[in-house]
């Protein structure tokens, strides 16, 4: 039996959800989520809740990765292995963080469509574009803004739990450029299938997120950090101009 | 007597196969366990199964077989395996793991130092040492696991299966010795 899904999100772009216990909430669209205003006195707790929900569906993606490729070359296995574990302590420093600052598990709804968009994914090299090279990397601009943010606080342990896992995330995004790089040149046609999955993500993320919620992009590209991960010079302007354009509706939007 | 050469490949091969076979079982139970507590632990140790089968699929190059030479262990052992990933109860699971198949491990690595010849084989001894030693630590981070959430402290299914395990002493598809018969019709 397939699980219920928002009426205004296209069944073609979400596959079933992950498994989460009783205490949780899980929403389809950024909109039934608890969006707090900037300066709210929950807004940082309602950040790791929901920050710790997104690191454990990438945990399961990678996961599921491992599981339903076998025959995929083991230095790659082992790289999402290796991510797996990663990712479980990030998730679990979330947790931590938001126990510690008296929050209660399941307090916030969470999304669950990173997990849903990936399960519509049936490539490993769509799996990886989507996954590590695109919401990975624009978690990687988004950690860099919260480490300066952190620091401003005085925040300390805040600022070393992101330091930590941002060095996490560009392994993650370097491997699979590294293997996405290999296999379209040992398979040209696989990049066809890069681009159905990037196009499915894209869709199934707007869905998600609408106008509304696209509308909180309001981070630079970390272009150093995008050069350590793999990203060729050129890659790296097409994220700066898209991510610009991005910026200036938002701007626009906010009046 | 000792392992010989290709007894010590294709116990060190078998055990990789059953490292490979623990990192997929985990692998598989992340998304579909529901506590989020649990699914971190399991996301963990996906790891430390991966280095463990990493460490003997490249010694197993090294005793004449191939890189990464993961032959499958003997029917009964197989079907022990299989039953153990069909698990779905989260307590199951991790009784299972951490109560039955992480010891039965440590105890088959044990044997397998007793049966080969230390000096001559020291390669596989010092990666044997090094899987075993992170096997302790997975058990307790379960058990921190289960102190935090106790409703995952009770599985009917360990203490079966670890009776199971402890049954089957014969777990390795030795291939036929070189030159015999059964080699020169395989």
């Amino acid at each position: 039996m397939s699980a219920p899904l928002h009426p205004r999100l296209d069944p073609a772009c979400f596959g079933e959800p992950a498994a989460r216990d009783e205490r949780f909430t899980v929403v389809d669209i950024w909109h039934d989520c608890v969006n707090l205003p900037d300066g709210h006195p929950e807004k940082a707790q309602e950040f790791f809740h929901r920050q710790m929900n997104e690191e454990a569906a990438v945990l399961e993606n990678a996961a599921r990765s491992l599981w339903e490729f076998p025959d995929a070359d083991w230095d790659l296995r082992m790289w999402l292995a290796r991510q797996c574990a990663d990712e479980a302590r990030h998730t679990e420093n979330y947790r931590r963080l938001f126990v510690s600052r008296g929050g209660r598990l399941g307090q916030y709804p969470v999304l669950g469509f990173q997990y849903r968009i990936l399960g519509k994914v049936h490539t490993l090299i769509g799996r990886l574009a989507v996954q590590n090279r695109t919401f990975e990397a624009d978690g990687l601009d988004a950690v860099t803004h919260a480490i300066t943010e952190a620091r401003e606080a005085g925040d300390d342990e805040l600022a070393a739990v992101y330091d930590a896992q941002q060095a996490d995330e560009i392994v993650h995004i370097r491997f699979a450029n590294e293997w996405i790089k290999r296999e379209a040149a040992r398979n040209p046609r696989a990049l066809i299938a890069m681009g159905q999955a990037l196009a499915l993500a894209a869709r199934g993320f707007q869905q998600t997120f609408d106008r509304e919620g696209s509308r909180v992009s309001k981070y630079g590209v970390a272009e150093d950090l995008r050069t350590q991960a793999g990203f060729s010079p050129e890659e790296i302007q097409d994220f700066v101009v898209i991510t610009e354009h991005r910026r200036a509706i938002a701007r626009q939007d906010a009046g | 007597m000792t392992l010989n050469v290709r007894e010590r490949a294709d116990t060190i091969g078998t055990l990789r196969h059953i490292s490979v076979f623990a990192m997929e079982t985990l692998a598989r139970w992340v998304p579909t366990t529901p506590e989020l507590e649990a699914k971190i632990v399991l996301g963990r140790h996906i790891w430390e199964f991966a280095q463990h089968a990493d460490g003997l699929g490249r010694r197993t190059h090294e005793l004449r077989a191939a890189m990464h030479y993961s032959p499958a262990p003997t029917d009964p052992y197989v079907a022990i395996l299989e039953e153990w990933r069909a698990l779905t109860a989260t307590a199951d699971r991790i009784g299972t793991l951490y109560d039955a198949i992480i010891p039965d491990l440590d105890a088959r690595y044990a044997a397998y130092l007793a049966a080969t010849d230390v000096f001559l084989d020291e390669p596989s001894v010092r990666i044997v040492e090094r899987n075993r030693a992170d096997l302790p630590r997975m058990i307790e981070e379960s058990r921190a696991l289960r102190k935090e959430r106790p409703e995952l402290a009770a599985s009917p299914a360990a203490a079966a299966m670890a009776r199971r395990l402890a049954a089957c002493t014969e777990y390795v598809s030795f291939r036929a010795p070189v030159g015999s018969t059964a080699e020169r019709l395989a």
